[in-house]
C-alpha cells in the first residue's frame, strides 16, 4: 500500500522540473484562521511571481517555485507537512507556519535536525527567540510581541488613557501580546481595570464585554478578526459597552470595515508593522499588492512577502539551493552595509549579486535587519479610520 | 541517492506517526473492542499523558511549571499513571453511563481538560504550550543529557559532542521509529494474551450480555472500570510519545478532538473493532492515507492545471485542504459501508474450536 | 454603556443569554428529536445549520444582484427546501444503511458527514468570513422608549426582536404538529418506545422522513438565527454550537423537544450569566472558562440525573 501511495506521489511530483529552485511554505491553509492566513499565501506567491518574471534564479534564470502545504495552524499538520516538504519534496528551504505553535513544532522536530533553515512569516512568540541550541536555523520577518505590546502601551498613553481594559483571545498569539501589553501599561503608571481572556469564535460575548465595560470606557481587544474579534467589537459597540478601542494587527483589516462600518470604528486604533506608505520600502510594496489586488496591510501580509523575497535573494547570494549556505546569506542580504533593495527590485538585486556586491533588503514591514536570534525589531505604525479606510502612521 | 534517502525517511515518520495512533488505538481497543465502552474523549487523556510528560521531562523553564528534567522512561511512566488515574475517576462517576451518553459525557470531560490545559497558564504555559519537549534517543545529543549521568560515566561531553556531530543528523529517527514500534508489539501482545485469558472472555461476555454476565455473579462495574483505566493508560502512554514526536504542545489545536479522538476512531472502526491486530493495520493504513493525500491531492491539481491550461487552477490550490478532507470523510464511508465488521473483523476469543465458523460469519460484534 | 438605570441586568446579561438560548433551544430540538427517534447521535448537525446559512446568504445574494433586497427570514424559505432535501439525502445514502446496525456506525457516519459538509462549504464558498449584514444593531428606539417612560428600560435590537418572535412561532407550530396531527403523534411514539410503535402499524420510515423535515427546519432557523444575531458567516460556527446543543438536549432529557427548548434557554443564560460580576466587579468566572460552563452543565446532568430534566429516555 505504501509503495503505491508513493510511486503514485513521485509521479504526480514529477511534474515539477527537479533543477528548479525549490522552497517549502507550510501555511495555515486550513485550521483556525484560513481567512487571515489566504492574503500572506497570496503576498508569498507574488514574490514568487516577482522573482521568476525578472529572470529568475541564478545565472541560467532556473525558476523559483513554492511548494505549499498545510500546516493548519497545527503543531501535527505542521510537523506532517514539514516531512514530507523535506524529505519527499527536498527543499532547500522553509518560509513558513504562520502561528507560533506550529512554527515551533515543525522546527524543533523536522526542520532543525534536518538542518534546513525556517524563515517564519508571522510567529511571533518569545519562546522562538531562545529555542535553539547551538544552531542559526530558525528566522522570522515578524516583529516578536515583546516590540508592539510595547509600542501599543506606549500608543495607549500617547491617546491619553489612564485606565483600560484588556480582553484577549486566548490563543497563542493574542495571549502573549496582551501579557507584553499589561505589563507594560502598568509599567508606565496606567491602571489595567480589567484583565480577562476569551475564548475564540463565540457567538456572543456580550456579557463579557458589559461586565467589562462596567470598569472603563476603553478596550485593549487582541483578537484574531476572522475568529471572534470582530464579534467582540461587535458586541461591545451595541452596548455601547465601550467607547474606545485600540488593538494589534490581528484585528487590523478590511474585513472590519466591511463588516462594521467605517463610521462606527472612529474612536479604533490599531498597530500594525510598519506600513506608512512615506516610506519607500512600504510605498514600493503598497504599489505591487495593488496591482495585484493582494490586500497591503492586512495582518502580516507584508512580512509574508519579505520573507519569500528574502529567502530567494539568500539563495541567489548563496549562489546554490545547498540547505547549509542559506543561513548565513540570509543574514547576508538581510541588513548593510550594500545596496538598498525594496520590495519587487529582482532584477536590480541579482545583478548586484552577480556582479559580487553587496545588498541590504529593506522589507515591506520593517527594515527587517535580524538580530542574534534571528528576530526582526519592529517598526510600528497606527492604523485609523480615514474617509472609510485604514490609514497608517508610522509611530516608532 | 538523496532523494531515495529522503523517501526513506519520510517512511519512517510514517511508521513513527502510524505506531503512536496504533498505540491510541490499541487503549481505544481495549475500551471498545473489548468493554463496548464508547469512549469520544481520546484527546483528553491523550493530553493528559502529554501534558505530564512534557512537564516532567523538560529542562527548567520559565515558562511553565517547573520543567523538571526527569529521566524519560519516568516522565512517560507518569503519564501512564496520571492519565490512569484521571480515567478511574471518570470511571467511578461515569461508568454507568451506557452508549451514547458515556460518550457525550466523556467528549465533556475531555473538552473541560483542554480548556483547564489553556486557562491554566502558571502550570501550563496556557495556550502558547510548552516546547522542547526531549524526545527518544534524539535527547541524548542534547548538551543536559550528555552532561550528566549515566552518560557522563562512559564519555566527556567534549566526547559525545564529537560523537554525535560524526553522525548523521537523521540517527535519532529509524531508532525512535523502531521504539514505537517495539512499544506498539509489546502492547499487543500483552492485549493479545488479555484477551484470550479468562478477563477478556469475560469481558465479552459483559460487552454482550451484560445482565447475563452480572447473573452468573461477575462484577460488570468494576471490570468496565477496569478496561476504562487499562486503556487510559495506553493513551496516556501514546499521549507522551506524542509529544515526543512533535516537540511542542498546546492545548488547543494539538489536542483538537476532529484530529485525534476522529481520527482513532477511524482506525479502529476501519481496521476492525475488537481485534488487536485490525486496531493497529488501521492505524498505519490511515495515517498514510492521511498523510499521503496531501501529496497526491496537491500532485493530481497540478497536473490538472498542466493539463487544462485554460483553467485557473489556483483556487483549487488554495482550497486542497478543505477537498482533502472532504475525500478523507467520504473514504470513510466508503470504508464504513464496504467493510461493516472493519478490515480484519474480530475473532471470538472464547472456546476457540467451536467457534470459528460463527466468528466468521457475524463479522461485525457490538 | 447605553444607560439602562441599572436595568443592565436584564440587558447586557439576561436578554442575550435568552437570544443564545433561542439559537441553542432550535438547534437542540432537531438533535433530540433524531436522537430520540433515529436512536443516535448527529454530529453533523451543527453543520446543517452553518450550510443553511450559508445558503441563505446566498439566496439573497443572488436576490441582491437582481436588485432585490431579501430581509434573512425571506431568503431561509427556499434554502430551507434545499437543507431539507440535503438532510434527506444524507439519510438515504449514508445514515440508512445503519440502521439495523450497532449506533456506533451511524455515530461515525454522522462525524463523517461533518468533515463532507463542512468542507464541501468551504471548497464552494471558501474559507473566509461573509458578511450577512453589516453595520451595528442599534437598540429599538420605540421599545426603548416605551420601556423607559414604564422605568424599566429595555435595549433590544431588532435582530433579536426576530429571533425571539421567530423561535416562539417554531415552537408553537412545532407543538401544534406533534400534539394535533397524527404524524406528529406518530414520531412521540417512536421516541416513546419503536417496538411498540412498529406493532401498531406506524409507518417507521415515514415517522423518520418527518424527523428529517422538522430537525431540518429548526436547524436551518437556528443557523440563520445565529447569522443574523453575529451577522456574519463562517464555517465552523456550526460546530462550535454543537456540543452546547448536545447539552441543552441531555438536560432537556432525550427524546422531549420542550425537554430541548427549555435545555437551551438554560444553557443559554448559564454561559451568559457566569460572566456576571456577582461577587466583586469581575466576572465571576473567567471568560476563558465559558465554553466550560455547558459541558459541566452536560456532565453533572448526566451523572446526577441521566434522563433529564423532563424525564427523557436514558439508555
Amino acid at each position: 500500500m505504501k509503495n503505491v501511495l508513493m510511486a503514485t506521489a513521485a509521479t504526480l511530483l514529477a511534474t515539477s522540473a527537479m533543477a528548479d529552485v525549490n522552497i517549502g511554505n507550510p501555511m495555515a491553509m486550513t485550521g483556525p484562521i484560513p481567512d487571515l492566513n489566504a492574503p500572506i499565501a497570496a503576498a508569498v506567491d507574488l514574490a514568487a511571481t516577482h522573482v521568476n518574471a525578472q529572470g529568475g534564479m541564478f545565472a541560467d534564470g532556473e525558476a523559483f517555485n513554492v511548494i505549499r502545504a498545510d500546516s493548519a495552524c497545527d503543531p501535527t499538520a505542521a510537523v506532517d507537512a514539514v516531512t514530507k516538504l523535506i524529505n519527499v519534496n527536498g527543499v532547500s528551504a522553509i518560509v513558513g507556519p504562520v502561528c507560533s505553535g506550529a512554527t515551533i513544532a515543525q522546527a524543533e522536530s523536522v526542520a532543525i535536525p534536518a538542518g534546513v533553515l525556517t524563515l517564519s512569516v508571522s510567529a511571533s512568540s518569545p519562546a522562538i527567540s531562545t529555542m535553539e541550541d547551538g544552531t542559526d536555523l530558525v528566522f522570522r520577518a515578524a516583529a516578536s510581541d515583546a516590540y508592539q505590546g510595547v509600542a501599543l502601551a506606549e500608543l495607549a498613553m500617547a491617546n491619553g488613557y489612564s485606565d483600560i481594559a484588556v480582553s484577549y483571545a486566548n490563543d497563542d498569539y493574542n495571549a502573549a501580546i496582551a501579557a507584553v501589553f499589561v505589563e507594560a501599561f502598568e509599567g508606565m503608571g496606567g491602571t489595567v481595570t480589567a484583565n480577562e481572556a476569551h475564548e475564540p469564535n463565540k457567538a456572543s460575548y456580550r456579557s463579557e464585554v458589559a461586565t467589562m465595560g462596567g470598569t472603563s470606557d476603553n478596550l485593549a481587544l487582541f483578537s484574531y478578526y476572522g475568529s471572534g474579534g470582530i464579534t467582540l467589537m461587535r458586541n461591545a459597540l451595541e452596548t455601547s459597552a465601550f467607547t474606545n478601542f485600540i488593538g494589534a494587527d490581528g484585528m487590523l483589516s478590511d474585513e472590519l470595515i466591511e463588516q462594521i462600518g467605517a463610521e462606527n470604528l472612529m474612536t479604533s486604533t490599531f498597530t500594525t508593522s510598519a506600513s506608512d506608505a512615506s516610506t519607500p520600502s512600504f510605498a514600493a510594496w503598497a504599489a505591487l499588492a495593488d496591482e495585484a489586488g493582494v490586500p497591503a496591510s492586512d495582518p502580516f501580509v507584508a512580512n509574508g512577502y519579505d520573507a519569500t523575497f528574502m529567502m530567494a535573494l539568500a539563495i541567489e547570494h548563496a549562489g546554490s539551493d545547498d540547505r547549509e549556505a542559506i543561513a548565513a546569506s540570509l543574514r547576508a542580504i538581510a541588513s548593510g552595509p550594500g545596496e538598498v533593495i525594496l520590495p519587487g527590485q529582482w532584477a536590480e538585486a541579482k545583478a548586484i549579486l552577480a556582479a559580487g556586491g553587496d545588498i541590504n533588503y529593506e522589507g515591506a514591514a520593517g527594515n527587517q535587519d535580524f538580530d542574534e536570534n534571528g528576530d526582526v525589531a519592529g517598526n510600528f505604525s497606527k492604523s485609523t479610520i480615514v474617509d472609510g479606510a485604514w490609514a497608517a502612521e508610522l509611530i516608532q | 541517492m538523496e532523494a531515495y534517502l529522503g523517501y526513506g525517511l519520510y517512511i519512517l515518520s510514517l511508521l513513527t506517526v502510524g505506531g503512536i495512533y496504533a498505540i491510541f488505538a490499541l487503549g481505544l481497543n481495549v475500551q471498545w473492542g473489548f468493554a463496548g465502552l464508547f469512549n469520544v474523549g481520546i484527546v483528553g487523556f491523550a493530553a493528559v499523558g502529554a501534558y505530564s510528560y512534557a512537564l516532567l521531562t523538560t529542562a527548567e523553564s520559565t515558562f511553565h511549571l517547573g520543567g523538571f528534567g526527569l529521566p524519560l522512561p519516568l516522565g512517560m511512566a507518569v503519564a501512564m499513571v496520571a492519565s490512569a488515574f484521571i480515567a478511574g475517576l471518570i470511571g467511578l462517576i461515569c461508568i454507568r453511563l451506557r452508549s451514547d451518553y458515556l460518550a457525550i459525557a466523556t467528549i465533556g470531560i475531555a473538552e473541560i481538560i483542554k480548556l483547564i490545559l489553556k486557562n491554566e497558564s502558571d502550570i501550563t504555559n496556557g495556550p502558547r504550550g510548552i516546547n522542547k519537549i526531549p524526545r527518544t534517543w534524539e535527547h541524548f545529543s542534547e548538551e543536559r543529557f550528555y552532561s550528566s549521568w549515566p552518560m557522563s560515566w562512559f564519555g566527556t561531553p567534549e566526547n559525545w559532542d564529537a560523537f554525535f556531530d560524526s553522525l548523521p543528523n537523521w540517527y535519532w529517527q529509524p531508532l525512535f521509529a523502531g521504539t514505537i514500534l517495539l512499544v506498539v508489539y509489546v502492547i499487543y501482545r500483552m492485549l493479545e494474551r488479555a484477551r484470550m485469558s479468562p478477563w477478556g472472555r469475560m469481558m465479552t461476555a459483559i460487552r454482550e450480555n451484560e445482565s447475563a454476565a452480572r447473573a452468573s455473579g461477575k462484577n460488570v462495574t468494576r471490570r468496565r472500570i477496569e478496561a476504562f483505566v487499562i486503556g487510559a493508560a495506553i493513551m496516556g502512554l501514546a499521549g507522551a510519545l506524542f509529544a515526543q514526536h512533535l516537540r511542542l504542545i498546546e492545548p488547543t489545536q494539538t489536542f483538537d478532538s476532529a484530529k485525534v479522538t476522529f481520527l482513532v476512531w477511524v482506525m479502529l472502526i476501519a481496521g476492525g473493532s475488537g481485534n488487536n491486530k485490525g486496531a493497529i493495520l488501521g492505524a498505519f493504513l490511515i495515517w498514510t492515507i492521511w498523510s499521503a493525500s496531501e501529496l497526491i491531492i496537491g500532485g493530481a491539481i497540478n497536473l490538472i492545471g498542466a493539463i487544462f491550461t485554460t483553467m485557473d487552477a489556483s483556487i483549487l490550490q488554495t482550497r486542497a485542504g478543505f477537498l482533502r478532507m472532504m475525500l478523507i470523510g467520504i473514504l470513510m464511508q466508503v470504508i464504513l459501508q464496504r467493510y461493516p465488521g472493519g478490515i480484519l473483523p474480530e475473532v471470538r476469543p472464547a472456546s476457540p474450536k467451536a467457534d470459528t465458523k460463527v466468528a466468521g460469519t457475524t463479522g461485525e460484534t457490538k | 454603556m447605553w444607560d439602562a438605570f441599572g436595568f443592565e441586568f436584564v440587558n447586557f446579561y439576561f436578554i442575550p443569554g435568552l437570544v443564545l438560548g433561542c439559537i441553542y433551544a432550535l438547534g437542540a430540538i432537531g438533535i433530540t428529536l433524531t436522537f430520540g427517534i433515529l436512536r443516535f447521535a448527529n454530529f453533523a448537525h451543527g453543520e446543517i445549520m452553518m450550510s443553511g446559512a450559508y445558503l441563505t446568504w446566498t439566496m439573497m445574494a443572488i436576490a441582491g444582484a437582481a436588485g432585490l433586497a431579501l430581509h434573512p427570514l425571506v431568503a431561509m424559505v427556499p434554502a430551507t427546501f434545499i437543507v431539507i432535501l440535503l438532510f434527506l439525502g444524507t439519510d438515504r445514502w449514508f445514515y440508512k444503511p445503519f440502521r439495523k446496525e450497532d449506533t456506533i456506525k451511524v455515530v461515525m457516519a454522522s462525524f463523517g458527514m461533518m468533515l463532507i459538509i463542512r468542507s464541501a462549504v468551504q471548497v464552494i464558498w471558501g474559507p473566509n468570513q461573509l458578511t450577512f449584514v453589516p453595520g451595528i444593531a442599534r437598540p429599538n428606539a420605540t421599545l426603548q422608549q416605551i420601556t423607559g417612560d414604564l422605568g424599566a428600560m429595555i435595549i433590544m435590537p431588532n435582530k433579536h426582536i426576530f429571533i425571539f418572535a421567530g423561535t416562539v412561532i417554531i415552537v408553537i407550530a412545532l407543538s401544534y404538529l406533534l400534539n394535533r396531527t397524527r404524524i406528529g403523534k406518530a414520531m412521540r411514539a417512536v421516541s416513546d418506545s419503536p417496538d411498540l410503535a412498529h406493532v401498531t402499524g406506524i409507518d417507521v420510515d415515514r415517522v423518520i422522513r418527518a424527523t428529517w423535515i422538522v430537525g431540518g427546519i429548526c436547524a436551518m432557523a437556528a443557523g440563520v438565527f445565529l447569522a443574523m444575531d453575529i451577522q456574519m458567516l463562517e464555517t465552523t460556527m456550526g460546530f462550535r454550537m454543537l456540543l452546547p446543543m448536545f447539552a441543552a438536549a441531555i438536560l432537556g432529557g432525550i427524546g422531549k423537544p420542550y425537554g430541548a427548548v427549555f435545555g437551551g434557554l438554560v444553557i443559554g443564560l448559564a454561559e451568559e450569566l457566569s460572566a456576571y460580576p456577582w461577587i466583586g466587579d469581575a466576572p465571576l468566572l473567567s471568560p476563558g472558562y465559558k465554553t466550560g460552563v455547558a459541558f459541566a452543565i452536560m456532565v453533572i446532568m448526566l451523572i446526577v440525573r441521566p434522563q433529564g430534566l423532563f424525564k427523557g429516555r436514558s439508555f
